[in-house]
């Protein structure tokens, strides 16, 4: 990767930038900005700048841009019309006998292809991998029950308490006690009033604990992902410090030291507060600054998957591609095609050519691939 | 009358098989409390393997690699024994049989109902009216109690095992050639050999782990040949393969003997110092010119004289069979011709020269030295030979007239059943509903059976038709030891006890002898008393373990007997120097005309069917298939054929066909495969019911060793048009097959 | 301690391999992926022959698996041991699948997730065999220090492929001619150009054995 990366600097600046003019206007210019708070804000900038730097650097490489690339042609059209237009002269391939004597393919095709010609746009689609990728996390549930748990009070509980804090911290989200009733509440929102309610109510119990809420669940999830960590065989083996164990660390840090500040109001009379802030900014600061860098820049990654959901959705109606040894269907055609672009843009190249034509390895199935490492090993020793 | 009182799938629901695929405490159970180094409970190569014992249950393994045999070499079925003694159809208590199938009982119950059976119906009919049958997948010590129990406690001639189906032909040959039954090598002798013949053994299948000892020699520069009527995996990069046709071995053994006759291939000096009688054979295999051979056998005469030239020439040389040419009316014949063709050579006694049957259950070869065959008394004695029947019955303290005389071989037992003649039977680890060929008349046999008990630790096809099911322990829930394949005998360490009511096999069958009131002759504390009787037993014997301990077996990894002291280090090789176990010293030679089998091919019938094994199914299978994976691997029998039969018949792949001979059909899948003769047709036994390959065999028995024709006999085969249903209904594909 | 790796390769020799599966069988108890197997062992063409072709990952210098991967997921280590995708980064989006030169990557689509040989890590790593190359009873899969093969094996290692126009060098090596410096790879020959019967042994084999050499029906008694 060049350094520096043009694109990934502007991005990166464009979002800091973003994020400034966020802060000024959400909190009508600076009025709402509580100062001590500022630690925070500088860190969110930072964090900012790197997370646009690093994303653009990521969704640059020749794979990653090739998914964002289909991913926004294809939500804007109709997956037939994907279909029906080859996106190479090699679909022409005349498909072998055993392909036309009618594999599994052919009548999935005629039904999802044919007689149900049009797919609703990708919003569908997207929509629908949004919710199931990324709020219900799914695929986890999928992985393991345990994971599941783990993971769900672990997104849930960190992006509950990023809910809360950002716009606080930004001076989005801004309480304020009533001139002449301290005991009662407004709540401003981008500097509208659009809530009061009164100190006793359940309301505010629920409002001034959830972020004591969201560290429990963190708590809950940390304790299952230690425990998973320091027990299953397969993890242990090959977790690394810098990538499973740091971010957990950090996590920890930032939630223990939240709680710190929250015993000493409620139950040491404040004392120790100072500190405690200081610690827990530190923390969050550097937790923020690990997400583009570490493990965590995943939830950000993710996004490709929405992408793949339609990819897959388009490619199962669309042509297929037959293994040119054995016959049978074993990807998409556009799948294929886009592979062999990647590839050639990576400085692979795969083609094989002699006297019989020419054939792309990419057009044999991954079955025949492994057939043909022993056929070819065999004929090198007479057997 | 013990007819089945529930539909087979009732049995199923309640005793399996169930096919479990994880193991005890899920895939995720832990570090193991120990590591027990013991060994393979499938076949007779008894690779050893470590154990994985969590909270007394087998929760999984770690290979054992110092073990010399297998270095931790394992099949697929090493890989996945540990899955059975935690397995959802462990019988966990006694059954006693009632109108909804069975009850689970006490032992006290179970046992006096076994014991006044026995008393009864002995007391009716006669002491021979109740028969035994024993299996060789026990321990040695289990082997031996078996035969001092049917002759003293039950005081019946009538106990034979399942060996009787498996080598018995192979044992017999032996001791007619060489005056002892045993491999002459060990294992480690194949990498040194410059020839191998395999014939008759689909080796990589049936004993995977000695692929590596055949690759061995091939890396050292070794030929193989391999002969079959398929192209077995060890086959297919054979140097010289020759495609049998079914039951046709000793004309072709007698025609590459021809051969290295003519052309001066022999040994003359070794023939005359250390053989008698090869100028019975001499005579006899003039007649087999490789022309008449190829007629009688189909396999290219060049071929043959390639075979002669290539092993009559070798410097050293191996040759290693199993049941290919062993399971036949003239088993015995078949082996004694091959054996001719080492002793022709004088390639035996010395490093990298000898040969081998390979024995294919767990304790093959221990199963058949320690007196639980018909014709046996321990280490190895003759049960007609006076003085051998003196020895024993002294050893045992009873008068020699009370010690019975020969009985039965398990057909025969089988066949007396069915006769009217045996009333009652106990039998352990035996399941001849699926094993013995012909099952239909086996079931017929069973439902006649007044009394049947069974000891088994899963309820087997067969166990469903008793009356008595005994809970009984696997082998890694009991100790004791093993001999294998090659005469090595190995100690089977105990890993975890019997689960709940169950309990260990030996004794079980000491309290029955109590209860028959002999337990002056069952006083044994543990498996190792039962082994110090037995190698005392043997001392003197043909088959000598008297120098043997547990201590000494684990020391030094198996001893090899003959060990006859304390101080003697067993003997790995047999034969050194030329020193045969004959009185004379000498190696027989043995001339056999070539015969046809029992049934041959015919108009009606004009198709060679053959059966054997697949490499994920041990034997009739009670184990194997209630292991997950192996059931994965292979789920259901298919039928093997040519292309070129299969395009007479208008048969494609995965039709449905029905293989018909005299004695029954089956219907199955077919798989049109190049890797078989065109004339034969190949089913694989481990199925029950209508899934069982020895429904249509035939029982014919090989008169010197008893032992079946489960190798060849004529068929027909049909398409089931009518059947696209069954196919649809998830027939298998074992491997992605395109 | 005994180191990882601790001196010792991996060596393929698919034509040893009697496809018994003991491997298969093996590799799902594998710590890494317990109950799943990875190693890939198929029949090349049951109709013609019982040839069989056990692949394990080949762990490549610079692999294609990684470098198509639009998630970043697909990590190698500092021994050169390319590992299944990382959890939280895979997207399931089978280019690996597709693009690995040797078929190795497994698409779990159940799990949404890419599962591949890791040389068992969890062994390896503490100075332990891999479960496959440990059972494997034909010597197909061998572990062990490179001397025994020089000097047991006729056949010698190479970790070099000519898949076309591109080299790929790997870690695991595989046993080839010992004129041989790169294994010669070719697919044209082994196409069912023409629509021609297809049988890769007849292609592959002179003089391989034959069931039906002299069987014909006519001669049978």
């Amino acid at each position: 990767m060049r350094l520096p990366n043009r694109a990934a600097l502007i991005a990166g600046t464009a979002l800091t930038l973003a994020t400034v003019a966020g802060i000024a206007v959400g909190s009508s210019g600076m009025r709402h900005f509580d100062p001590a708070l500022t630690g925070y804000a500088i860190g969110a900038l930072m964090a900012a700048f790197a997370l646009g730097y690093r994303f653009t650097v990521w969704a640059q490489r020749p794979p990653s841009r090739m998914y964002f690339k289909r991913g926004f042609e294809l939500m804007f059209r109709r997956a037939a019309a994907v279909a029906a237009t080859p996106s190479s002269p090699s679909v022409a391939v005349a498909p072998s006998p055993r392909a036309e004597s009618g594999d599994e393919a052919s009548p999935k095709r005629t039904a999802t292809g044919a007689s149900q010609p049009l797919f609703p746009h990708g919003a569908g689609t997207l929509g629908y991998a949004l919710a199931r990728n990324f709020v219900a996390q799914e695929f986890i549930r999928r992985r393991g029950g345990y994971r599941w748990i783990m993971h769900l009070c672990l997104s849930g509980g960190c992006t509950l308490a990023f809910a809360i804090t950002f716009p606080l911290v930004f001076g989005w989200i801004h309480f304020s006690s009533f001139p002449d009733n301290a005991e009662m509440y407004h709540v401003a929102v981008f500097g509208m009033n659009v809530d009061s309610f009164s100190v006793h109510s359940f309301k505010a119990f629920i409002m001034f604990n959830l972020l004591n809420i969201s560290a429990i669940l963190v708590l809950i999830g940390l304790v299952m992902a230690g425990w998973r960590r320091f027990t299953d065989p397969g993890e242990r083996a090959t977790q690394s410090f810098y990538e499973d164990i740091v971010p957990l660390l950090l996590i920890l840090a930032v939630t223990a030291t939240g709680l710190a500040l929250t015993v000493s109001y409620k139950f040491l009379a404040g004392r120790g507060h100072g500190l405690w802030a200081i610690v827990h900014m530190v923390s969050v600061v550097a937790l923020l600054l690990y997400i583009p860098f570490g493990k965590l820049f995943h939830m950000f990654q993710r996004t490709c998957s929405l992408c793949v959901s339609r990819y897959k959705k388009v490619g199962e109606a669309g042509a297929r591609a037959h293994c040119r040894r054995c016959g049978e269907d074993f990807a998409s055609q556009m799948h294929v095609d886009d592979l062999k672009t990647v590839l050639d843009e990576l400085g692979f190249d795969y083609r094989f050519e002699g006297a019989k034509g020419e054939v792309h390895y990419q057009d044999i199935c991954p079955a025949c691939r492994r057939g043909l490492l022993a056929l070819n090993q065999g004929r090198t020793i007479g057997r | 009358m013990a007819t089945l009182t529930l539909p087979e799938e009732k049995y199923i629901e309640l005793y399996g098989p169930t096919p479990a695929h994880t193991p005890a405490g899920g895939w995720n159970n832990g570090e193991p409390d120990k590591l027990v180094k013991t060994h393979c409970c499938f076949c007779g190569v008894q690779c050893g393997i470590q154990l994985k014992v969590k909270d007394n249950k087998v929760i999984g393994f770690e290979p054992w690699e110092e073990f010399p045999v297998n270095q931790g070499k394992l099949c697929p079925k090493g890989v996945k024994r540990y899955m059975q003694n935690d397995h959802p159809d462990r019988l966990l208590s006694p059954l006693i049989r009632n109108e909804s199938g069975f009850r689970e009982a006490g032992w006290y119950e179970a046992l006096h109902k076994t014991a006044n059976a026995i008393k009864d119906i002995q007391a009716k009919y006669g002491k021979d009216a109740f028969a035994f049958l024993g299996g060789a997948s026990m321990t040695n010590e289990k082997a031996y109690l078996n035969g001092k129990f049917a002759r003293i406690a039950l005081g019946t001639a009538n106990i034979d095992y399942n060996g009787r189906l498996c080598m018995v032909s192979a044992g017999a040959a032996n001791r007619m050639a060489f005056g002892v039954d045993r491999a002459a090598n060990p294992w480690s002798d194949i990498p040194l050999a410059k020839v191998i013949i395999l014939t008759g053994t689909n080796l990589a299948e049936c004993f995977p782990i000695l692929t590596d000892y055949v690759w061995r020699a091939r890396d050292a520069g070794a030929k193989i040949i391999v002969i079959d009527p398929r192209i077995t995996p060890i086959g297919r990069t054979a140097d010289l393969f020759l495609p049998v046709r079914p039951g046709r071995d000793s004309a072709l053994a007698n025609g590459i003997l021809h051969v290295m006759i003519e052309r001066g291939w022999t040994d003359e000096k070794f023939i005359a110092e250390h053989t008698t009688d090869f100028d019975k054979v001499r005579q006899l295999v003039k007649r087999y010119t490789p022309e008449v051979t190829e007629k009688i056998t189909g396999i290219p005469a060049k071929s043959i004289i390639a075979a002669a030239e290539m092993w009559g020439t070798a410097e050293t040389s191996m040759l290693l069979h199993a049941r290919g040419i062993e399971h036949h009316t003239k088993g015995t014949e078949n082996v004694l011709t091959y054996i001719n063709l080492v002793l022709a050579t004088g390639r035996i006694g010395r490093p990298g020269c000898g040969y081998g049957t390979i024995t294919g259950q767990g304790n093959g070869q221990g199963g058949r030295e320690h007196g639980q065959r018909c014709n046996q008394l321990p280490g190895g004695r003759d049960i007609s030979k006076p003085e051998h029947r003196e020895f024993i019955a002294d050893f045992w303290g009873i008068p020699e007239p009370e010690l019975p005389k020969v009985g039965l071989t398990a057909c025969e037992i089988i066949d007396a059943i069915e006769r009217g003649e045996i009333k009652g039977l106990l039998s352990i680890s035996f399941n001849p509903l699926v094993s013995i060929p012909d099952s239909e008349r086996t079931r017929k046999a069973l439902e006649k059976l007044e009394f049947f008990a069974c000891i088994d630790f899963f309820l087997s096809e067969t166990a469903r038709y008793a009356d008595v099911v005994l809970a009984g322990s696997l082998q890694e829930e009991d100790e004791g030891t093993v001999t294998t394949g090659e005469g090595r005998c190995v100690r089977l360490r105990n890993s975890v006890s019997p689960p709940e009511n169950a309990r260990v096999d030996w004794k079980i069958i000491c309290e029955l002898a109590e209860l028959l009131g002999k337990e002056k002759f069952f006083k044994y504390k543990n498996a190792g008393e039962i082994f110090t009787e037995l190698t005392a037993a043997s001392k003197g014997g043909p088959i000598d373990y008297s120098g043997m301990t547990y201590e000494k077996i684990e020391q030094n990894m198996g001893i090899f007997w003959p060990c006859p002291a304390p101080d003697h280090p067993g003997t790995p090789r047999l034969f050194e120097g030329g020193k045969f176990h004959h009185p004379d010293g000498r190696a027989k030679f043995h001339a056999y005309e070539y015969r046809p089998p029992a049934e041959d091919v015919d108009a009606e019938f004009p198709l060679f069917f053959t059966s054997g094994r697949v490499v994920s199914q041990y034997l009739s299978g009670t184990q194997t298939r209630r292991i997950g994976g192996l059931v994965d691997q292979y789920p259901e029998p298919l039928c093997e054929m040519h292309p070129l039969l299969a395009e007479r018949l208008g048969i494609k792949d995965r039709d449905i066909v029905r293989v018909v001979t005299r004695r029954g059909e089956i219907t199955v899948p077919a798989q049109v495969v190049k890797s078989i003769r065109p004339d034969t047709v190949f089913i694989p036994y481990h199925w029950p019911g209508k899934k069982a390959a020895n429904l249509v065999t035939n029982r014919a028995l090989d008169p010197i060793s008893k032992i079946p024709e489960f190798k060849v006999c004529a068929c027909r085969v049909e398409k089931v048009s009518d059947a696209p249903k069954l196919a649809a209904a998830g027939q298998p594909i074992p491997l992605k097959s395109k | 301690m005994i180191g990882a790796f601790d001196g010792n390769e991996f060596f393929l020799d698919p034509s040893r391999c009697i496809g018994c599966q003991a491997c298969v069988q093996a590799c799902a108890e594998c710590g890494t992926h317990r109950g799943v197997p990875m190693i890939h062992l198929e029949y090349v063409h049951r109709a013609t022959g019982v040839q069989t072709a056990p692949v394990v990952c080949m762990h490549c210098e610079d692999p294609t698996c990684a470098r198509v991967c639009p998630a970043d997921a697909i990590k190698q280590d500092d021994h050169g041991i390319v590992h299944s995708a990382a959890k939280p980064r895979c997207v399931a989006c089978s280019n690996c699948v597709i693009a690995c030169p040797f078929g190795v990557p497994k698409m779990k689509v159940e799990l949404d997730l890419m599962m591949k040989c890791d040389m068992c890590y969890d062994r390896t790593s503490v100075g332990k065999k891999p479960m496959c190359a440990t059972v494997c009873p034909s010597g197909a899969l061998y572990y062990g220090p490179s001397e025994y093969i020089e000097k047991f094996r006729r056949e010698q290692p190479v970790n070099e492929f000519q898949f076309g126009r591109q080299t790929v060098r790997t870690k695991v090596n595989m046993m080839t001619s010992p004129e041989l410096k790169a294994l010669p790879f070719e697919v044209l020959d082994f196409l069912p150009w023409e629509g021609k019967d297809f049988d890769p042994f007849e292609l592959s084999r002179a003089g391989a054995p034959d069931a039906a050499a002299a069987a014909v029906f006519d001669k049978t008694p």
